[in-house]
């Protein structure tokens, strides 16, 4: 474990809540809580996508598809294809879906049930999971850059980070 | 969410006056002065939080509102880590800053958090006329914006913005910060804006 000083690549896109993005250019998300950050990654193409997602149904809501998991996964996906990526191609990794307060709320293991959509999203999709870090109780943030052969690092509160 | 300007001065005013009950409680338990900005409000699109809160190591102390507005949103005490150690230190009579925070701060920040808050709800709520209570706290120590985006996520699905409140706290003497973070739901929003309309057509 390593402390990192400078964790976030300058020129990353920092992906908020809800939001996405598809393309080559590095992609970060700050601070995952329950929330899940899906990426996408197309290590032939060099490209990939990442999402932000925030609760497991749409319920038919389509005016931000990066927040929840049944529109998000398709979205990269198609995303990605649209973009020239082989189906075949494309991996997927997991970050986040913690449970911060214990105890607390109405919308119980919302982080689970944002994982558990997310998941069956790409099963449909044939889309191999390569690597995740979700559950426990922490929050985590996330750094990924498609050219770096679909590396994803993960940065704690406590400034340990991993990769996965 | 639009909100007149008219609107944004009146919740400034109603969460000034709650953060000063909660800055006299604070006072008194440090036994010290404590000095209060003047409050920030912005309406925020859930997408951009990460510009306003980020991935600092904070105590988060959070409540939900109950009462007659239930379920009426969120609200949370924000204390840095370090803050929070010094905070725990003062009350406990301890001076180490090189430890772990552990069971006893936990339970001292939670004490703490649920002293100021009560105070900050019983002076919104006297102001308005009407009884806000909040729940059980519950506690979390890590990314601010981590804590933030779980407690959203139990919020309305349709919530895409939201009311970012801050004050904060501070304390020279003891170098202590902290945010009080108010996030109403929408109905809650409307039903304290109707409720401050009418306060302000009774003295007109």
């Amino acid at each position: 474990m390593v402390r990192a000083s400078n964790f976030f690549e300058e020129s990353a896109i920092i992906i908020g809540i809800g939001e996405y993005h598809i393309g080559t250019e590095p992609k970060a998300t700050i601070g995952l809580g329950s929330c899940v950050a899906v990426i996408l990654h197309d290590e032939t193409r060099g490209i990939g996508a990442m999402a932000h997602v925030m609760l497991p149904e749409s319920n038919g809501r389509s005016d931000r598809p990066g927040k929840y998991a049944d529109s998000a996964v398709p979205l990269l996906f198609d995303g990605l294809c649209a973009k020239g990526s082989r189906p075949q191609n494309i991996t997927a990794k997991l970050v986040g879906g913690a449970s911060m307060f214990a105890f607390f709320g109405n919308n119980l293991n919302i982080g689970e049930r944002n994982i558990k959509a997310i998941k069956e999203g790409l099963q449909v999709r044939k889309i191999r999971i390569t690597g995740e870090v979700i559950g426990g109780n922490v929050g985590r943030s996330v750094m990924y850059n498609p050219s770096g052969h679909g590396k994803v690092n993960i940065k704690q509160a406590d400034g340990t980070c991993q990769e996965v | 969410m639009l909100l007149t300007d008219i609107q944004l001065d009146a919740i400034r005013e109603l969460g000034n006056i709650g953060a000063a009950h909660a800055a006299t409680t604070l006072s008194q338990m440090l036994m010290s002065q404590i000095e209060m900005s003047v409050p920030e409000i912005k309406v925020v699109d859930i997408g951009n939080i990460c510009d306003h809160i980020g991935d600092e190591y904070v105590a988060m102390v959070v409540f939900s509102l109950q009462g007659e507005l239930e379920p009426g949103g969120y609200i949370v005490l924000l204390v840095p880590r370090e803050s929070a150690l010094r905070l725990t230190n003062t009350m406990l009579g301890m001076t180490d800053m090189e430890r772990e925070i552990d069971e006893m701060d936990r339970s001292a920040l939670l004490e703490i958090g649920n002293i100021m808050i009560s105070a900050f709800l019983d002076g919104t709520a006297e102001l308005l006329g009407i009884v806000m209570m909040p729940s059980p706290p519950a506690l979390a120590i890590d990314m601010a914006h981590a804590g933030i985006e779980s407690i959203l996520s139990q919020m309305d699905a349709d919530v895409n913005e939201v009311i970012l409140f801050k004050t904060e706290l501070h304390s020279e003497e003891h170098r202590i910060k902290s945010d009080i973070l108010f996030m109403p739901d929408t109905r809650t929003l409307n039903d304290i804006l109707r409720l401050l309309q009418e306060l302000v057509g009774s003295v007109q």
